[in-house]
């Protein structure tokens, strides 16, 4: 019998050689072992020869185990961490387009304002605001703009650094 | 020394001291054949019927030698050939590079005749793969590739080289003066992932668990001939007093003439096994990834007993069942280890136990027609005629699994099996490749007369280069392995099971130039047989048999790996 924990969402520093195609291969292990990817954020870091990509994952602690040895097991993988949460600064970007009339707009710049969010763009009929925050933050504040008419969201998928 | 890119595939290939290699040629290749024409004298090309069987005969050279198995391809169609075989490679962790032309740089990209993207599709099923878009990395990509292969766990590894790499011309830097760290990240070159020791603490939780054990059950997989680990199987075995079962990919990794072997185990193992995973009170699995159709259900394998798993690859541990201690590492250092350490014990009982399970529960199958062949006779015949030195290759169905049940392999290496992928189609490229590692021994293929089919052209491979290679077809006229699943499952509805093929074998191996034999009886078998494999030339023989022998044991699907049926009846 395979003990499952409950599952939630761990967030994993990959750190790879920078070359065309590890992208690829990360997703297309993820894809055949059937892990579930909830976000995949992928850059070139301080070494121009690597890149770092951070990956979301749901599943348990068993899946996710998994997933870090078969992702250490690629050529180009140099090495997997499972950040703790609690010990790393978690963040991500929203973009959000929300549709604004004169009967809306000062509720939209009061929500926005409570956030701490930025308001980039306002035309006659909608605006758009950025946040960045932790994913929960960036989830209650989409809820909030819910009963206002979302036009569109452009979600960075979730960023973290080790303390 | 400048060389072409073509000339430097070869120079790589003789420092990875590889004197064979199979393949096709065809546009994107021109230059590589070329250079193999210059190079004849020291590299010795094999032209199959088909790419596939070029990619299945590096795989049997591989697994029949322990070295890194090498075949060639064209771009798109010569390179998607390839696929089926590297997948079985990849299944089983057979080290092998597949070299691969692909179109012009300046083509790529653009759909361009005979253009395939093979790195991106062989992505799932490589260890690795390359595409050199620059002459100066193409030396060490081949170098890698090598190491790649077989570094850990073995796997095949796919380099495809655009025409025009091959024909640059480039200063050619012999090995030896390897690149260092920062040339090799300045090549993107992927660094080496040597596998971790074993630790310490581990090795004495182990020896605890053994010596505690009464009832020890030794159980090991292709690792184990991966590793080399035979001799360190058998002194363990003999040191802790304990019966031993192999999977399907650890045939002859333990003496089967050995008092202590028990036969498979899981969906075609023995009764005596299966009973030994009962009541054992240890479970030792070396080299071995627990694949559903050993255990079975995953759920009720060896519930009430811990078990050690020792794996070269850390990603097999917990994957398919949970296990109490996991010692991550190469086998046979694992179990020099253990050997050095652990106590002489005897197990009197639990032997006795085991032998008594093995008297009662032996593999037999009972004739159907009082004056046919059944495979246990053929099997039991093959094993005199060979004193059971033969490298048997097979490919996939019943007749595998009564070459696996009733061949009694004495040696590693020895068994050429098609086991994770269970590729039809496998065998005759893969003895092929044997025979041409193993020029010395006799080779037997087993066919089913299903698998015969898909591969049969190759015989004309056997024929134009000589290759001594006995190709056994045991014909039931249907597909058996699948017709006894529709037996058991689906109430004898024999959907497109039953071939009834108007082949004519004999003739099909004489208008390929191979000679043929027939046995129809079983007085014929022996006599027929014996002429078969006297000959020093590749030979076919057709044995024909009932089309409803069964393979037993077997675990119906969902059931416990415990309890095998033993008739259909």
């Amino acid at each position: 019998m395979m003990n499952h924990t409950e599952e939630k969402d761990y967030i994993l520093s990959v750190l790879a050689q920078n070359h065309a195609g590890v992208l690829l291969r990360i997703a297309g292990l993820f894809s055949r072992r059937c892990y579930n990817i909830k976000s995949i954020v992928a850059a070139q870091t301080e070494d121009e020869n690597r890149s770092r990509i951070l990956i979301v994952v749901q599943g348990d602690d068993r899946i996710v185990r998994q997933v870090d040895k078969q992702l250490s097991k690629l050529i180009e993988i140099e090495q997997v961490t499972v950040l703790n949460e609690n010990k790393a600064v978690v963040r991500e970007h929203l973009l959000i387009k929300l549709e604004r009339s004169d009967a809306t707009s000062d509720q939209l710049v009061a929500i926005a304002n409570v956030f701490h969010a930025n308001i980039l763009n306002v035309s006659v009929t909608d605006m758009i605001v950025e946040l960045t925050g932790t994913p929960s933050r960036l989830d209650s504040f989409v809820e909030c703009c819910k009963p206002y008419h979302i036009i569109k969201i452009l979600r960075t998928g979730t960023m973290a650094m080790e303390l | 020394m400048k060389l072409t890119g073509a000339q430097i595939i070869m120079e790589c290939l003789l420092e990875q001291r590889v004197d064979t290699v199979f393949g096709y040629p065809g546009g994107a290749v021109l230059n590589i054949y070329d250079a193999l024409y210059e190079y004849s004298d020291r590299i010795n090309h094999i032209c199959t019927a088909h790419e596939q069987a070029a990619a299945h005969a590096a795989d049997g050279y591989a697994r029949s030698s322990g070295k890194t198995g090498v075949c060639i391809a064209t771009s798109g169609p010569g390179a998607t050939n390839l696929v089926t075989g590297i997948a079985t490679a990849y299944m089983d962790s057979i080290p092998m590079v597949a070299i691969t032309g692909n179109v012009n740089l300046n083509l790529l990209g653009l759909d361009s005749f005979q253009e395939v993207d093979i790195t991106g599709v062989t992505m799932p099923i490589t260890k690795h793969n390359f595409i050199v878009k620059k002459i100066e990395y193409l030396a060490d990509t081949i170098r890698q590739a090598f190491r790649i292969a077989q570094e850990g766990r073995k796997g095949p590894v796919l380099i495809d080289v655009p025409k025009d790499i091959t024909g640059q011309v480039y200063e050619f830097t012999p090995a030896g003066k390897a690149p260092d760290a920062a040339q090799q990240e300045a090549m993107h070159l992927p660094v080496s992932k040597k596998p971790a020791e074993v630790k310490a603490a581990k090795i004495e939780r182990a020896l605890e668990l053994i010596e505690r054990s009464e009832r020890p059950f030794v159980y090991t997989g292709g690792g184990l001939l991966a590793a080399e680990a035979s001799q360190e199987l058998k002194t363990l075995a003999e040191t802790i007093d304990a019966p031993v079962a192999c999977s399907l990919m650890c045939q002859g990794g333990f003496d089967q003439a050995d008092d202590r072997y028990m036969g498979m185990l899981g969906m075609h193992g023995t009764k005596t096994s299966a009973q030994a995973l009962k009541h054992c009170d240890l479970f030792l699995a070396v080299g071995t990834r627990f694949s559903d159709r050993v255990i079975c259900n995953a759920d009720l394998f060896a519930r009430h007993c811990p078990i050690i798993q020792i794996d070269i690859d850390p990603a097999e541990f917990n994957k398919n069942i949970d296990v109490t201690l996991k010692l991550s590492g190469d086998a046979k250092q694992i179990l020099s280890l253990l050997n050095g350490k652990l106590k002489p014990r005897e197990h009197r009982e639990w032997m006795a136990q085991i032998r008594e399970w093995k008297r009662e529960y032996p593999l037999r199958q009972e004739a159907i027609d009082p004056n046919g062949v059944t495979p246990q006779m053929l099997f039991d015949a093959l094993n005199d005629l060979t004193k059971g030195e033969a490298i048997i290759a097979t490919e996939v169905g019943q007749h595998q699994m009564w070459a696996a049940q009733f061949y009694q392999f004495r040696h590693p290496r020895q068994f050429i099996s098609s086991g994770g992928l269970g590729t039809m189609g496998f065998g005759l490229g893969a003895a092929m490749g044997a025979q041409v590692a193993n020029p010395d021994k006799k080779v037997i293929n087993i066919a089913g007369d299903g698998s015969f089919h898909m591969n049969c052209s190759e015989l004309s491979t056997l024929a134009k280069y000589q290759i001594p290679v006995v190709e056994l077809v045991v014909d039931n006229s249907v597909l058996g392995m699948v017709r006894q699943w529709q037996k058991l499952f689906y109430d004898n509805r024999f959907s497109q099971t039953t071939q009834d093929k108007k082949t004519d074998y004999v003739k099909l191996a004489q208008a390929f130039g191979v000679k043929a034999f027939e046995i129809s009886t079983k007085e014929e078998l022996l006599p027929v047989l014996k002429e078969a494999l006297s000959l020093q030339e590749p030979v076919l023989a057709v044995c024909h048999i009932d089309r409803d022998f069964n393979v037993l044991p077997m675990v119906p699907a969902g059931a416990s790996a415990e309890e095998p049926i033993l008739n259909m009846d």
